[in-house]
């Protein structure tokens, strides 16, 4: 009896107890839950009618940004896509606080690993966001001073520009989160002073006699120089 | 607050002078070649013209390297009998101040305000240091308007090449008479004369930290002082020879500042341009002559390129704020040869009125819109000298007033378009 009351009832009992006081807080997580879900869908609909009102879309539309969103593959504008992030960080937070009311210890240990790691994802996205800005920004910049310089290669040098600082913030994004911290610089440092390099080895030996006449056509250009006095 | 930029010992020396009828000022930066005529001529001006009255001339220097300064210092007229004085009755002063701020004409003209509101100038003038064509006659033809005409505003107007000023001809004259309903021929000429009141007027405007502290000043002035109706005029000068305006200069950052602040003050003046019908000459003074001009070299191939590669590469911004038919025009034009290469007047009005709207509305970053101009306006200018290769000034002058009757013409778009 008492073998039996110690190897079957017991431990029986037990995970009895342990299901009364893990049931309370299942429930209240199923809650919680259902609470994030409903709370996440209303305000989403508030933020979305918001950015109508102060004409985020217009604004988006003419920064280049809906551009770069459709050109990886988003269809939707802005305003969603910035509602459907709040909504879904809201109900992200509630399940955090849904799986911590369970209070298993592994769930709590990887939940704390989680939320320390969480504020580099969101500060590499930010500077991915502004390293795409900022691209654009310089390459359109370069773009227009070539063209009003007459560079031939007006374009092409705007790209470089826009790809080197685009790199340039993916490197910094991903020493943000930690992924092959000096991997990464070591690799951006060993392309970009390669890129640097072969254009040098080509201009100098390559494209030597292409960078003289250049420069001769330049130099007779210049002798040509307008005389339109433009103020 | 104190705003004043005066160092201490230049509100020494104005105090010293006191009061005074007459200011000129000079801006200058590395000016030596041509600084030492523009004083010998200013200061000739006020001793034959100005007898009895108290002037005062100032140059304010940019940090000139080449000894602009000490120039102005020097130069005086030693033998006032060559222009039949015999003496002056009263003194003339000589003031050589570097000015703060933002480096540019704007700024050498605030510090050149501040004085002429410290001495109580009555009327004052500002000429360009690098004039080789400027005569004593300028400072009469400047100052007197205002001292003895009642006008608060002179505007010069020059003979210059057909050439010479082609953003004045073909932007900032058509358009400021279309705006505001002056003709004034030169608003950006560079050498004004106006009246203390005005100086008082323009120095308690906000704007020294814009590009009205650069190559914006000139537009700015004639557009402030015709919108808030103080009595404008121009007085003839004869021909403007000067020096080839700072070499280093970039022409699209030239273009972007005097657009920039023509595009700023429309929208400080947007209620005073909306309600403009049409335009009307204003009071023309001095005796027109014709002189001859030095001739200009033009390089059209090169310019024709510029557009095109223009065209190629930066038509992609163009195309979200230009009409549809309008951005066609200009890309079936990168196939035209020399010869057939035409921008007609409409194309080009119709082409600055977007580029107005869309800084307007800011589509957008300003100084990439309006940077973006510049193949456009050397298309532009391009079909200008074609079309008149062969035209006298006469002619000329007929087809600036044709485009400025455009300009007039085609307002309406301009208007319903601003509110939308």
């Amino acid at each position: 009896m008492n073998i039996f009351q110690r190897i079957i009832v017991e431990p029986f009992e037990k995970c009895y107890e342990k299901l009364l006081y893990f049931l309370p807080n299942f429930f209240t997580s199923i809650l919680l839950l259902i609470a994030g879900v409903v709370l996440a869908v209303i305000i989403r609909a508030i933020f979305q009618k918001f950015f109508k009102t102060i004409k985020l879309d217009r604004f988006s539309e003419r920064s280049g940004i809906v551009e770069a969103l459709s050109k990886s593959g988003i269809k939707d504008p802005l305003s969603v896509l910035i509602s459907k992030i709040i909504e879904w960080i809201i109900m992200l937070t509630f399940l955090v606080v849904a799986m911590q009311n369970l209070r298993i210890p592994t769930v709590e240990h990887l939940l704390d690993r989680f939320f320390l790691y969480v504020p580099n994802m969101f500060i590499a996205a930010f500077i991915l966001i502004i390293g795409y800005l900022l691209s654009n920004f310089f390459r359109r910049a370069v773009l227009i001073a070539s063209v009003n310089a007459g560079i031939k290669y007006s374009g092409l040098l705007s790209k470089f520009v826009k790809f080197t600082v685009f790199i340039l913030s993916c490197t910094m994004a991903l020493e943000q989160l930690g992924i092959g911290k000096d991997t990464v610089i070591i690799a951006f440092a060993i392309t970009f002073g390669g890129v640097i390099l072969a254009l040098a080895i080509a201009c100098g030996l390559g494209g030597k006699d292409i960078a003289r006449e250049y420069l001769e056509k330049k130099m007779k250009e210049d002798n040509k120089e307008d005389g339109i006095g433009h103020l | 607050m104190d705003d004043n930029t005066m160092n201490n010992p230049i509100k020494q020396q104005t105090m010293e002078i006191g009061e005074a009828d007459i200011l000129v000022g000079i801006p200058s930066y590395n000016n030596a070649r041509t600084i030492g005529h523009v004083v010998k001529a200013v200061q000739a001006g006020l001793a034959k013209y100005f007898r009895d009255k108290k002037a005062l001339l100032i140059n304010s220097d940019g940090g000139s390297t080449d000894g602009t300064t000490e120039i102005v210092h020097k130069t005086t007229v030693d033998d006032l009998a060559t222009i039949f004085v015999t003496q002056k009755t009263e003194p003339f002063f000589k003031i050589v101040t570097p000015y703060q701020g933002i480096p540019g004409k704007g700024s050498a003209f605030r510090a050149i305000f501040e004085i002429a509101a410290t001495v109580k100038a009555k009327a004052c003038a500002v000429v360009d240091s690098d004039l080789r064509s400027i005569t004593p006659e300028w400072v009469e033809l400047l100052i007197k308007p205002v001292l003895e005409g009642g006008f608060d505003y002179v505007a010069p107007l020059y003979q210059r090449h057909k050439y010479d000023g082609t953003i004045t001809n073909s932007i900032i004259y058509p358009l400021t008479s279309a705006l505001y309903g002056k003709r004034i021929r030169q608003p950006i000429g560079g050498d004004f004369g106006f009246s203390g009141r005005l100086a008082g007027f323009y120095l308690s405007k906000d704007v020294w930290e814009t590009d009205v502290a650069r190559y914006g000043i000139d537009i700015w002035m004639t557009t402030t002082a015709i919108a808030n109706n103080f009595p404008v005029c121009q007085s003839y000068l004869g021909a403007k020879i000067h020096d080839a305006k700072d070499p280093g200069a970039d022409l699209s950052a030239m273009l972007y500042q005097v657009v920039s602040a023509a595009f700023d003050l429309m929208e400080t003046y947007s209620a005073a341009w909306q309600s403009v019908q049409s335009s009307e000459p204003v009071p023309t003074l001095g005796f027109q002559y014709d002189v001859g001009l030095e001739p200009i070299s033009v390089n059209l191939e090169r310019m024709i390129d510029r557009f095109s590669l223009g065209i190629k590469e930066l038509g992609i911004f163009w195309k979200e704020f230009m009409p549809k038919e309008l951005y066609g025009f200009f890309t079936k034009l990168t196939g035209s040869r020399k010869k057939t290469f035409r921008i007609p007047d409409e194309i080009w009005v119709e082409t600055i009125y977007s580029f107005i709207l869309a800084a307007h509305k800011r589509i957008m970053n300003r100084e990439h819109l309006l940077k973006s101009l510049t193949p456009l306006y050397i298309g532009r200018t391009a079909s200008f000298v074609m079309e008149t290769w062969d035209s006298d000034s006469r002619s000329v002058e007929d087809k600036i007033e044709n485009l400025r009757l455009m300009f007039e013409k085609k307002k309406d778009f301009l208007i319903k378009r601003w509110d939308e």
